[in-house]
């Protein structure tokens, strides 16, 4: 078994969203998203991790190129300078940073295959991230798997987006 | 699917690495520089698993995690020296001692099954990951 390595590529898009459950009447909305229920927006960052042998030849996981391509029409062309809370993908959804990242996954897995997919990881703002890898075969949850992959905080204001105000 | 969900924290304190069962001499030589006391700007990540919730899409209450942390380690922490904060007496204050201690700290009010990781940043170069275990 040849060992793996993993490359990550980052990405940004800026997107607007909200709070809101369409089932719920205003002020249940307003009791339990505050003020997150007003449509907003954030500079995210997705950084996207490939895991693979280096390949002999180009000395390569995954040749950057493509991975950009791929994310950038998947991905970047749809969410930036978008609302998110009208794409498709959110209908009946919160486009919470949870779910964004799982629509990421689930836009990406198809085109990058999930044997080379290993982490979706997005930034809301630097101060909140959430992680999406794939489920591990003997379906035990994939976080148990313990692969860290770091990268630098994106600069930028923090600003305090679902927690204290 | 699961998600993990990391929060990012700040604080600033004081500290020295110090080992009280050794001379002076002995901890100057052991942790140089390191047992003047000093201080950091702190980052604390906290990482958290789950599920998001079908209807409102949120895998954690960040508010109330917010909350937790807040009482229970950054209002303790926070512009305090290590050494002197009650919940961190006996423990060697370097990176990993902290990320360890705050670990210990957030377990039993996160739930066991639900935290995953405590880093301490103690500087742009340094950062040390606790997940628990032996």
């Amino acid at each position: 078994m040849s060992a793996s390595a993993y490359s990550t590529r980052r990405f940004s898009f800026s997107a607007a969203h909200r709070y809101w459950v369409e089932a719920w009447s205003a002020a249940e909305n307003e009791r339990v998203f505050g003020r997150l229920t007003a449509p907003h927006g954030h500079n995210y960052t997705l950084d996207v991790t490939i895991r693979g042998p280096i390949d002999a030849q180009t000395g390569m996981v995954i040749d950057l190129g493509e991975l950009k391509r791929i994310v950038g029409e998947t991905v970047v062309d749809r969410f930036d300078h978008a609302d998110l809370a009208v794409d498709t993908l959110f209908r009946g959804k919160v486009a919470t940073t949870e779910n964004i990242a799982l629509a990421v996954w689930d836009l990406l897995a198809p085109k990058l295959g999930t044997d080379r997919l290993w982490q979706v990881r997005v930034w809301e703002d630097p101060t909140l991230y959430v992680d999406v890898r794939g489920e591990a075969p003997s379906g035990e949850p994939s976080s148990s798997r313990g692969v860290d992959v770091r990268g630098e905080a994106p600069s930028g204001e923090p600003s305090s987006s679902r927690g204290r105000e | 699917m699961n998600v993990e969900v990391t929060r990012v924290y700040h604080f600033s304190a004081a500290h020295r690495l110090e080992n009280e069962a050794l001379s002076g001499d002995a901890n100057a030589a052991l942790y140089g520089v390191c047992h003047r006391p000093h201080g950091h700007n702190y980052y604390l990540e906290v990482t958290v698993a789950g599920r998001p919730d079908p209807v409102t899409g949120m895998a954690v209450d960040l508010g109330r995690l917010d909350e937790t942390v807040g009482r229970a380690v950054l209002d303790r922490v926070d512009h305090h020296t290590l050494e002197g904060v009650d919940a961190l007496r006996g423990v060697i204050t370097t990176g990993e001692g902290l990320a360890r201690a705050f670990w210990r700290i957030l377990q039993p009010e996160v739930g066991a099954a639900t935290l995953r990781r405590v880093t301490v940043v103690e500087t742009a170069k340094n950062r040390f990951d606790y997940r628990g275990g032996a």
